[in-house]
């Protein structure tokens, strides 16, 4: 359908749009008019992205005068990949109702690993032996080198690259990783630097938070993107942490055995180099010298990730004459290695701010805090003059360099937390230093600087006011849209007791009561039987599961549920449990119904649907609150009440319920959906617990769902499934309409709007 | 397998006590090639397949070797001998397809006759039938073999089962059982500390695809290197030192004996198939690509030892297996399904099987262009919003009811609870209606359908689940009324055999009925001989009736006898209107009855 918002035609590719998908757009395209940032928070299971998507899209083909760019961010490669679908579907649209001058070109950008079409690179097993294969056969040297002597292997697909140069370009089009790894093999083309390339000229570009929030990956991909782009974060509810994860170092014992391994084969390369080629270390001096920390354009394959402080931090001024001579610098490595392994080696936590740890390192191992702050490009330097291809083996090194620009550049906002070992195994010693960032607005501050609009957005953003402190901005539009539900598809329930009429909880001086475990199990076993397809069930901690499961499987409960469905459990192997829930799926599909054990807080958690019939029914057992006696969360807690007057309970129930709420809401795609969620812990019934969950869920959630026991849950689950499975009228009842036709937007022009949207 | 030639190892015999010349037997769609092994031997064969007529073959599961025995249209035969079974269903549905073929082009002629002449493919499918149906073969036997009905008389009702589409749908394949296999408990004799485990060729199919390795192990192993006794009390030596959680002592164990190890270690096989796998995993789930993007989990980056990042000893790593990924592994084979379909008797074979299976199916893998496909089909169908758009048709599985009696049975039970919910929701039906009415309501539905055509859907939904909630509730109805327990029916408290002997009675008259209700009007003397061989038919089950209704014990005879009340009634009225027929035939008045009563 196509209708008019003000003087915006928006194509959107279906024959009916939900009120609250309208409403969005109106209120995005405000925020675009207004070019400033906006935070929206809409429930799942209303079409955020398409939304999304045809808005901006559409307005900036109404104004072909300002090339506006969308840059969109998602958490996850598979989200990117869902995106990339939806905006094909969107793009076939326009370009049927347009024609040519709605081509648009939209590329999903990822790391070499999923874009590599070399199979000889593609053997190694994780992203950083890929990346340090693809440099073996591409780094300008290797490159010379191959010039000269044939024997030398190189990529034949970026050599064809490189030979086809500015020939070498992607039509217009929506590619997704799978469509570029096809065109790139069809052309003898490298898809990852095509698409790196492509990056400048593409109108819409998909990519992972982190190439824009991580100032390591940003430096070098999100470089040259123009000041006009739309940057949109989708799922951002979790953004503080990805935030704060960005730039946080932790040292281990090991990160510092394999740092002193790597200083012993740098300096030897120097010996070599100084046997054989000294000029060119010299010559890297001289550079030093005038002044260029970095060498002004490196060839593109030679890139490596870049400084781990933000773009603006960071000193324009040269190198500090001490670690200019690689030696020396050698030299000064070695001390901070010794001085870290000295402050390992404690018995006690410790804590402490990065000012007075700098003045530490200065007294102790003489290394002044301008000299840390360069470690980071002067290490960069040092390995590419020594020509080092093998990147992933000097990622230690690496590490201790990152840590020491880090707490070279920030004074505030961090603290630096040592200890001995798990409070939960005390009795390995474990020692470790965690460089900890606590202030999440300092990773995100560039990108609301650099972009003129910044659209956060989330099914889960309660309470909304909250965001824009942590981050520190000051959005023109914020706004949370509630669901106008056709019928009452979903159904939240609050379980407080078992089938015993006890308490369940997973608070801590409960969780291991058998009591509660076996009511868990019942409680499972009770609906397993009853609902049809999938289940899934989120528990507090992996820990936590695997007991669980183990306790099930003792007492027999796991095998009474596998009478009914299957069962499938989200392990810490990343293939096994992609593996799993393609299993799930399939399951599901075929009618063989399954459950899927999965972890709140975990990567299922984090970006998996289960929406339709891969989810009927979500249970969430326990508050998903996170681990309270670290250090590094009281750390952090301590700071936001310091700042922004957050009391640590709030914050700590805010954090839980978030995810809850994001571990429920996954069930509902359309409202042509439905599922059930049940809250399996008493806590829950509590007021000042049950308010954090956002308006969608709670407008759903009735008094007397408040507290129930297995029995009355299973009495309302079989209602609620009974009354599903009716037929119904898809527009909507008499009242409110909610779904809209291309004539109903019409007619409602501007008077009528309000008496339909709300 | 649309081959256009079957090529396998066989013996041919000449008579059954024949031991068998070897040799191989080729099959093409015009001929058939028999070569012996040795050239000099006697028994080459060259035969032309419009020759044969049909083929028998020895069932699985008897005792027989897999014999395929095709005859001639001279009633000669020719008698193969096969390796295995596989190899015999191979030649037979190949046999089938060619003699199916020619039946096709020969059936033409057939219809003239009267007495049908079948083609070898339909007495194939009609004898496949009687085989998988154990009550259509009671009442084959009864009826045909005794003369009351002749063949085409008894098919005739039966259009629906010869149907060659409904028959060539695949027969339903047993899974796995979801139960997991360590879930097999050792039985004690309570005075030892000895456990004995009972192990089924099927449990062992079980263990041998969950566990490749043990299915490799097993293959290199047994009989050469150990007993296959030796090799299953190793097994469960390991297993039980894994349910004994204790790493430390699994892996000195381990070290000790290499082939104990096996069943400790890690499955590499698995691991390597999960690589493969990962390859094809629907990209909107694969998680594993997000590790290429995940900047903030660089070793020793992003915040540590958090509330949900466990520690893990990674010492003794190599034998340690969590419960979670046994559940994974056992789900994911569930799923697969069974991939062999061999006789489970020997667990060589059973081991064998598998793995040539698994050959296959990896051999299939390789083309991956459909698959792919799939995906992207699966990945557009997924992001559509279904409800901002018109209506997908899906494809509709067809429902197959194996057994109508268990589908009315439990929908009997749904029906009662329901209505039991909203008593007297439904209305009486009002059912007296003249012949004017009938007549008129009948004529105007057949003019608005000359004039509109049929609708579509033929029948309204409602009207339809109406008719359906009609039946199901008065269907069976009188069992669970009798019953005192609505889950419980009249039939299960009486003894097996009567029930048995009831419901036989009650098919069997069914079946008579339906014939002799059809010969009328009699218009030809050989129906006039039908009718006849009916009524005696039919006159004979009263003496068995009666004689069931005696021979159960008195507490239980009321409800038989109601059991038995309408299969009289419906005898009754059927001798009736034969003898009040016959009268009106005799005294040859006017017009022949219109088979009213």
């Amino acid at each position: 359908m196509k209708f008019q918002i003000e003087d915006v035609t928006v194509y959107f590719p279906y024959d009916y749009i939900y009120p609250e998908q309208y409403s969005y757009m109106i209120e995005l395209k405000r925020a675009l008019d207004a070019k400033g940032h906006c935070l929206l928070e809409m429930p799942t299971g209303t079409g955020k992205t398409i939304a999304l998507l045809s808005l901006i899209t559409s307005y900036s083909l109404s104004k072909p005068e300002t090339s506006i760019k969308l840059i969109y961010c998602t958490r996850t490669v598979h989200e990117m990949e869902k995106t990339l679908a939806e905006l094909k579907l969107l793009h076939n649209y326009q370009i049927k109702h347009l024609g040519p001058q709605a081509r648009l070109l939209a590329i999903g950008l990822s790391s070499r690993k999923n874009l590599c079409v070399n199979p000889t690179v593609l053997a190694a097993e994780n992203r950083d032996s890929v990346d340090a294969g693809c440099r073996k056969l591409t780094a300008s040297w290797v490159r010379a080198m191959a010039a000269e002597n044939p024997n030398v292997p190189t990529c034949q697909f970026f050599e064809n690259y490189e030979r086809a140069a500015s020939a070498a370009v992607l039509p217009p089009g929506v590619y997704t990783l799978q469509d570029l790894r096809v065109f790139g093999k069809e052309k003898g083309w490298c898809p990852y630097f095509l698409a790196r390339h492509m990056v400048q000229f593409a109108n819409v570009v998909v990519y992972s938070y982190q190439y824009l929030l991580d100032p390591k990956v940003a430096g070098i991909i999100s470089k040259e993107m123009q000041k006009e782009s739309v940057v949109v974060f989708d799922e951002a509810h979790n953004i503080d942490n990805v935030c704060i994860e960005a730039l946080s170092v932790s040292v281990r014992r090991q990160t510092l055995e394999g740092a002193t391994r790597n200083l012993n084969r740098i300096s030897q390369e120097i010996d070599r180099f100084k046997a054989t080629d000294a000029s060119r270390l010299r010559a890297e001096y001289n550079r030093l010298v005038e002044g260029l920390a970095l060498r002004g354009n490196l060839p593109i394959t030679d890139n490596w990730l870049s400084n781990p402080a933000l773009p603006d931090d960071i000193l324009k001024e040269a190198v500090p004459g001490n670690i200019r001579r690689a030696e020396h610098f050698l030299h000064v490595l070695r001390r901070l290695v010794q001085y870290l392994r000295g402050r390992l080696d404690t018995e006690n936590v410790e804590k402490e701010s990065p000012v007075s740890f700098v003045a530490s390192i200065n007294s102790h191992a003489g290394i002044d805090q301008k000299t840390l702050k360069f470690c980071y490009d002067r290490l960069h330097s040092l390995m590419l003059t020594l020509e080092i291809t093998d990147t992933d083996e000097f990622l230690h090194i690496q590490t201790i360099c990152d840590f020491a620009t880090l707490v070279g550049t920030y004074g505030r906002g961090f603290s630096i937390i040592i200890e001995p070992f798990d409070e939960r195994m005390p009795h390995i010693p474990d020692p470790i230093l965690q460089l900890s960032c606590h202030d999440a607005s300092l990773a995100i501050k560039p990108v609301f600087d650099r972009f003129q609009s910044v659209v956060i957005t989330s099914g889960t953003l309660s309470p909304i006011d909250l965001y824009p402190r942590l981050l520190n901005f000051h959005p023109v539009v914020s706004r949370s849209f509630t669901m106008s539900l056709t019928r009452d598809c979903i159904c939240p329930m609050v379980l407080t007791r078992g089938s015993d009429q006890l308490p369940v909880s997973t608070k801590f001086d409960m969780r291991s009561d058998p009591g509660v475990v076996r009511n868990y199990g019942k409680l499972l076993l009770e609906m397993v039987s009853v609902v049809p397809d999938g289940i899934v069930c989120f528990f507090v901690s992996y820990s936590y599961m695997d007991g669980i499961i183990n306790t099930w499987n003792d007492s027999g409960i796991l095998k009474e549920i596998m009478q009914h469905k299957l069962v499938f459990i989200e392990t810490q192997d990343v293939v096994e449990t992609t593996l799993a829930l393609d299993n799930y799926r399939k399951a599901c599909d075929c009618g063989r119904g399954a459950v899927f054990f999965s972890v709140a807080r975990g990567k299922v958690a984090e970006g998996i649907d289960f929406d339709r019939h891969y989810g009927r029914l979500v249970i969430m057992f326990g508050v998903p609150f996170q681990y309270t006696l670290s250090k590094i969360l009281l750390a952090r807690l301590e700071y936001l009440r310091d700042t922004f007057q957050i009391k640590e309970g709030d914050f700590l129930t805010f954090d839980a319920l978030r995810q809850a709420a994001q571990c429920v809401g996954r069930v509902i795609r359309s409202k042509a959906d439905y599922g059930m969620m049940i809250f399996a812990d008493k806590r829950y019934s509590r007021h000042d617990k049950r308010s954090k969950l956002p308006s969608w869920i709670l407008s759903h959630l009735r008094d007397v769902n408040l507290n129930l026991s297995t029995d009355m849950a299973l009495h309302i689950a079989k209602e609620f499934l009974r009354k599903m499975a009716q037929p119904y009228e898809k527009i909507g009842g008499s009242g409110r309409k909610t779904l809209l036709s291309e004539e109903d937007l019409e007619k409602m022009g501007d008077g009528g709007m309000d008496e339909m949207l709300y | 397998m649309a081959s256009t030639h079957v090529t396998k190892r066989a013996k041919y015999k000449t008579t059954i006590k024949d031991p068998g010349t070897p040799g191989t037997l080729r099959m093409t769609f015009e001929k058939i090639l028999f070569v012996p092994h040795n050239p000099k031997s006697a028994g080459k064969l060259d035969v032309e397949f419009r020759y044969i007529k049909g083929q028998k073959h020895t069932k699985e599961g008897s005792n027989k070797p897999p014999w395929l025995n095709l005859t001639n249209n001279q009633n000669g035969s020719f008698i193969f001998e096969f390796e295995n079974y596989s190899d015999l269903q191979e030649c037979r549905d190949f046999v089938g397809k060619v003699l199916a073929k020619g039946g096709e082009v020969s059936e033409k002629p057939t219809v003239a006759y009267p007495d049908e002449q079948l083609s070898a493919a339909e007495m194939e499918l009609r004898i496949k039938l009687l085989q998988e149906d154990s009550e259509l073969q009671k009442l084959h036997k009864q009826f045909v073999l005794s003369g009351v009905l002749t063949e085409t008389e008894f098919w005739a009702t039966r259009k629906k089962l010869l149907d060659r589409e409904v028959s060539k749908k695949t027969k339903q394949r047993l899974g796995f059982k979801s139960a997991m296999i360590s879930d097999i408990k050792p039985s004690t004799d309570g005075r030892t500390n000895k456990v004995t485990f009972n192990l089924t060729p099927e449990v062992i199919l079980q263990i041998f695809a969950e566990k490749p390795a043990v299915h490799r192990a097993f293959l290199s192993y047994v009989p050469n290197k150990m007993s296959e006794r030796t090799f299953w009390t190793k097994y469960f030596r390991a297993e039980y030192l894994h349910s004994t959680k204790n790493s430390i002592a699994a892996a000195a164990e381990a070290a000790e004996d290499e082939e104990l190890a096996v069943f400790l270690k890690q499955d590499d096989i698995l691991a390597s198939e999960a690589q493969k796998k990962i390859r094809r995993v629907d990209p909107t789930l694969d998680m594993e690509a997000d590790e290429g993007d995940d900047y903030t989990h660089l070793p020793d980056h992003g915040i540590f030892r958090e509330g949900n990042k466990e520690m893990t000893e990674s010492q003794n790593e190599l034998y340690k297996r969590s419960l979670s990924q046994d559940i994974n592994r056992h789900a994911a084979v569930v799923l697969e399904g069974r991939a062999v379909d061999v006789e489970l008797e020997d667990t060589k074979a059973v081991a064998e099987a598998l793995a040539q299976s698994k050959q296959k199916s990896s051999n299939k893998g390789e083309s991956d262009g459909d698959i792919s496909r799939e995906r992207l089909d699966r990945l557009s169908r997924m992001t559509e919003i279904e409800d901002l758009q018109g209506p997908n048709t899906l494809p509709l599985a067809p429902l197959c009811i194996k057994d109508p009696r268990d589908y009315f049975d439990s929908q009997q039970a749904n029906a009662l609870r329901t209505s039991g919910d909203a008593l007297g929701g439904i209305e009486q039906i009002k059912c007296g209606l003249s012949t004017q009415e009938v007549y008129g309501s009948l004529r105007e539905s057949i003019s608005s359908i000359k004039a509109m055509g049929l609708k579509e859907p033929i029948v309204k939904p409602e009207v339809a689940h109406q008719v359906f909630d009609a039946l199901t509730n008065s269907i069976s109805n009188t069992k669970y009324h009798i019953g005192k327990n609505p889950q419980e029916s009249v039939l299960d408290r009486l003894p097996r055999k009567t029930k048995e002997e009831l419901l036989h009675h009650w098919t069997s008259i069914l079946e008579l009925l339906k014939h002799f209700w059809a010969s009328y009007p009699i218009t030809t003397t050989y129906l006039y001989a039908k009718v006849n061989r009916l009524k005696d038919a039919m006159s004979n089950i009263y003496p068995q009736l009666e004689e069931i209704k005696g021979s159960v014990p008195s507490e239980l005879r009321h409800q038989v006898s109601l059991l038995v009340r309408p299969m009289h009634q419906a005898l009754d009225a059927a001798i009736q209107h034969y003898e009040a027929s016959m009268q009106k035939r005799s005294a040859q008045s006017g017009e022949r009855p219109n088979g009213y009563v």
